[in-house]
């Protein structure tokens, strides 16, 4: 890895300065950049880091706020969460492995964009908005819509500040993955279910970005794709029973 | 730390003593390679080929001498300045320091860049530019046969071992050994038997990923050279660096300190060639530490073809066996000559069986090396066997453990080299697994979309012979005790088990013996660290070398006219009038061994016999064939256990690792041989989540007459069972029968649809 500069600021109006520089990036987490950057994919000479910027705060007040650099540990263990919102907790649980959650962060899960990632199919299907700053303002945004192919996001040079999470109420809800390899593995497919007067399913995974589908039958005209965790026909197998499965569940959770 | 007393007459052997190292290890002050800086020391990142054959047209290395802080760059063109013929190698002289003139693997080391700052070296690599004029490649064992790609132009055995002999300077061939083993006429007896079965399995090419990548340190001067390094086998590496040079053994030192696991990975010459050279030509001391990626590119494990047949009679039991079995080596030969014979010669597995033919290749292909990994060689041919003899039982509508027990080799039966079974409990280790199976006990077949099925399996190991161990045991003038041996340490708990023998010799608590790790300048030689071969090698040198100071204690009691039970401090304060002096023992080892004649036939092959096998429980998902095993038992003869704790987690941590090896590994390589998941996010060892609900590991009550005090290696018995066992049980739960490792699920799905 390349040696880069480690910027700390502690405002947003700082970060964003520091943010201007050629070879510039956002650091929250770091559990995915730093990979990417031992491996050579990314040649960064700065590292903002989003660490000292107050971003960390979780409130429930009806509505679920996450600042985008709580950890997912913070995120499983809080109460607030597990009371109103526990689909949440438990399918944190199985999220890549303890070190990982203690360091990776709510905002980054969501802004890596990569598909495999739990969070981003479960938060859109509970409806999710992420809160983004931008140098000129303030704007709101579905969490499904932050995705614009694989490892794209719709950010451009703005940062998440916050995630909004509506009431879960009574709804069931269910997040199920389907791993190949190890437990720990990145998932071959990834299955949300929010039940409701709206029902709301999310795939991921197997598709190229979280994607809707209305119901059981819509799954046919998915485009899927196949690697190294399964063939698409396998793919498509997997997810027919895991949302068979996700809606079962999700009628059956009790909170 | 506390220490137990000195003298006692408390049994040390067969007593679970905590690892003596523990204390250092969980309070971060074990000496390990890698936390290692010299003053003035250089660190060198490796540029490697990105074509899987190739001739090197050219390399570019100025950009990268360019770069700020760089000190100098190598290629192999520098280094045959220092050495004429840099190539080395345990079976053949075929592996270039720095490739030469051809490239012969994707992730070949073909040049090196030295920087004070580790970052700016990997930065340098970057900026380093190759072109190759790219030759066919060839990647299948089977294919290699006869594929017209060549790997090597001329083949370089090392001249160690006679069987090799006859390959020097062929051309032409990827073939590295062929060994064949002829017993009676199995072709005749094919023809004779009632029932003919015939299989071909397949396994993939798999790491060993120890935690501490492979690291290494030269330090030298004009005339001496100290390698730091974290390596299974010291003395080799002194031996063969010495003759790289030219020098004598005397100036080459090798250090060894505790190794973050070894499996077969650290042995021979993995970076020491490397930091010597580099160390030499800069006159600075050189450091390599690969990352845990890079370890993809330096060894692996053998992929396998195993084409099995037998011949059974109306009675069911096997008359004939023929094994073809095709090991892919990959690029250079490392020590896959040796797995091709020695494990070739069990093929026909622990059945006793009176006509027999083994055929057994080893093959250069375009992939990373292959070596040793944890069972060398038993575990693919295990998975063959063991698969082929269930599908047999099932065949012939015998119940599988009964048809095991109407073929099983049992004490004093000939195995297939005509060497006849002693201290090797197959019946035992059989009967114990279906005993905690409650094989004759109703199984539960499952329900709905999850079906249950439960498999056995057994293997057997020759332990590699002939191999030497030489130990000294130091008596200092207050009666404590030092054990000097080149055993490594890699976490198999070696100290522990060596200081428990040279305490039950001297009447000694194992806790209060220091344990001298590799120095070569030091420590006596010893052939490796490997095989399981250890504990019964070393452990022998070791009970040689305490009973020879002990008697030499009694010696001196006698001529001091000393009584025979006086503390060992009286000796000496007798003898030299103050606390001074002490007594060293030396011991060494070397089993019987005959070499085998060209059918492959001795009546000595191995000086003891490894068993283990697996009993399996698993749920398979019919909608998705996703396998969850839900029990898993492992048995193993290991002679009598010496520490029973480390004997049971050496069994479960072998079970571990083949589990793996089992459902997920795999190194997957795309048609042009670039490996397509060199990392850790797609390469997927097991995690605590993946272990089986149940777990049982045991040693049966079992002695190695010629072992120290009853015992015998135990690092591979767990792994030999496992796969095939899984495989079974997948059969038992579901009717699909998976032929190639690793059982995915989606192939168990394809079957079921």
């Amino acid at each position: 890895m390349a040696p880069f500069d480690l910027a700390q600021p502690r405002t947003l109006e700082e970060a964003f300065a520091l943010l201007d520089a050629e070879g510039a990036r956002p650091l929250s987490g770091g559990t995915a950049l730093m990979l990417m950057m031992k491996a050579g994919v990314l040649r960064l000479e700065r590292l903002v880091s989003l660490r000292n910027l107050g971003l960390d705060r979780i409130e429930a007040h009806g509505t679920l706020r996450i600042g985008a650099m709580t950890t997912l540990s913070t995120l499983e263990r809080s109460p607030e969460v597990r009371k109103g919102w526990p689909v949440i907790a438990r399918a944190l649980r199985t999220l890549s492995n303890v070190r990982v959650r203690n360091v990776a962060t709510v905002g980054g899960a969501l802004a890596h964009a990569d598909p495999h990632m739990d969070l981003p199919p479960l938060l859109s299907a509970l409806g999710a908005k992420v809160v983004i700053q931008g140098r000129n303002g303030e704007r709101t945004m579905a969490v499904e819509d932050l995705y614009a192919g694989y490892l794209e996001n719709t950010l451009g040079k703005d940062l998440i500040t916050h995630v909004e999470i509506p009431p879960l109420g009574k709804r069931g809800a269910a997040y199920l993955k389907c791993t190949t390899r190890s437990a720990d593995d990145w998932p071959a497919v990834g299955v949300a279910v929010v039940l409701g007067e709206e029902t709301r399913i999310f795939v991921s995974a197997a598709t190229d970005r979280p994607t809707r589908i209305a119901d059981e039958n819509a799954l046919t005209g998915l485009k899927i794709e196949g690697d190294l965790h399964g063939s698409a026909a396998y793919k498509r197998q997997l997810l027919k029973v895991y949302l068979r499965r996700a809606i079962d569940e999700a009628r059956n959770a009790s909170h | 730390m506390k220490r137990a007393t000195q003298a006692t007459e408390t049994p040390q052997v067969g007593r679970s003593v905590p690892r003596l190292e523990s204390w250092l290890k969980v309070t971060g002050r074990a000496e390990y390679v890698h936390n290692l800086r010299l003053p003035g020391m250089l660190y060198g990142k490796i540029f490697r080929s990105t074509v899987a054959h190739g001739r090197i047209k050219r390399i570019d290395t100025a950009a990268a001498q360019a770069l700020a802080g760089v000190y100098r760059v190598i290629t192999s063109k520098e280094i045959i300045q220092l050495i004429a013929e840099p190539y080395f190698g345990p079976a053949f002289h075929d592996q270039p320091i720095l490739a030469i003139d051809k490239v012969r693997y994707v992730g070949e080391p073909v040049a090196v860049v030295l920087a004070s700052d580790p970052h700016v070296a990997e930065e340098a690599v970057h900026l380093i530019t190759a072109e190759y004029e790219e030759l066919p490649a060839v990647y299948g064992e089977v294919e290699a046969m006869t594929s017209k790609a060549i790997v090597h132009d001329v083949l370089r055995p090392a001249g160690t071992f006679p069987d090799l002999k006859h390959l020097k300077d062929r051309k032409n061939t990827n073939l590295a050994l062929d060994f064949h083993l002829r017993r009676g006429d199995a072709a005749k007896a094919m023809k004779n038997a009632a029932r003919v079965f015939e299989h071909t399995f397949t396994t993939q090419q798999v790491m060993h990923t120890p935690l501490e990548p492979l690291v290494s340190v030269a330090e030298s001067t004009e005339s001496s050279l100290t390698i730091h390094t974290a390596s299974q086998s010291p003395s080799f590496v002194r031996i063969e660096i010495a003759r790289l040079l030219g020098w004598p053994e005397n100036r080459v030192r090798v250090r060894v300190p505790f190794l973050g696991g070894g499996f077969g990975a650290k042995l021979y010459i993995k970076l020491e060639a490397l930091v010597s050279v580099l160390s030499l030509l800069t006159k600075r001391p050189v450091k390599v530490s690969l990352t845990m990626e890079e370890q993809f590119f330096t060894i692996t494990k053998h992929a396998s073809t195993f084409r099995i047949k037998s011949g059974v009679a109306p009675d069911g039991r096997i008359v004939a066996r023929e094994c073809e079995v095709w090991w892919n080596g990959g690029a250079y030969a490392d020590i896959g000559p040796r797995v091709t014979q020695k494990s070739g010669f069990t093929a026909p597995g622990p059945y006793d069986i009176e006509h027999v033919a083994v055929d057994s290749y080893s093959l250069y292909t375009n992939l990373p090396p292959a070596g040793a990994l944890r069972g060398f060689g038993i575990p693919q041919l295990v998975w063959a066997y063991e698969g082929h003899t269930d599908l047999m039982a099932r065949e012939l509508g015998i119940d599988p453990i009964e048809f095991r027990r109407r073929n099983l080799l049992r004490e004093g039966r000939p195995q297939a080299t005509g060497t006849v079974m002693k201290d090797a409990a197959t019946e035992k280790v059989l009967e114990r697994i279906s005993a905690l199976l409650d094989w004759g006990k109703p199984f539960d077949r499952g329900t709905g979309t999850v079906k249950k099925g439960r498999g056995i399996a057994i293997g057997f190991k020759a332990c590699v012979s002939p191999t030497t161990s030489l130990a000294a045991v130091n008596v200092n003038a207050d009666g404590s005790c030092i054990v000097y041996c080149s055993t490594a340490d890699m976490g198999q708990g070696s100290d522990t088990a060596m200081a428990q023998i040279a305490g039950e010799v001297l009447h000694m608590a194992a806790e209060s013996i220091t344990v001298v790790h590799s120095d070569t300048d030091v420590t006596p030689y010893d052939m490796a660290t490997l095989g399981s071969r250890s504990l019964f090698h070393m452990g022998n040198a070791v009970k040689l070398a305490a009973e020879d100071a002990r008697n030499k204690l009694d010696v001196l009691r006698k001529e001091l006219n000393l009584a025979a039970d006086c503390p060992v401090s009286d000796i000496f304060k007798k003898k030299y009038g103050m606390q001074a002096g002490n007594v060293t023992g030396a011991g060494s080892y070397i089993p019987a061994y005959k070499s085998p004649d060209a059918n492959g036939l001795t009546d000595n092959a191995t000086p003891f016999w490894m068993v283990g096998g697996s009993g399996v429980e698993v749920e398979v998902d019919t909608e998705t064939g996703k396998v969850r095993v839900t029990r898993l038992v492992n048995v193993a003869d290991v002679g009598t256990p010496i520490n029973p704790k480390i004997v049971e987690t050496q069994i479960s941590g072998a079970a571990i690792m083949q589990l793996g090896f089992t459902l997920h590994e795999k190194m997957e390589f795309d048609a042009q041989g670039q490996l397509r998941n060199a990392s850790f996010a797609e390469y997927k060892i097991p995690g605590l989540l993946d272990l089986p609900g149940t777990m049982v590991n045991e040693a049966v009550m079992a002695e190695q007459k010629s072992g120290p005090f009853g015992g015998k290696g135990v690092g591979e018995s767990g792994t030999f069972g496992v796969s095939p066992a899984i495989a079974n049980a997948i059969h038992d739960a579901v009717g699909v029968r998976l032929t190639s490792l690793p059982l995915k699920a989606e192939d168990i799905w394809e079957k079921l649809k």
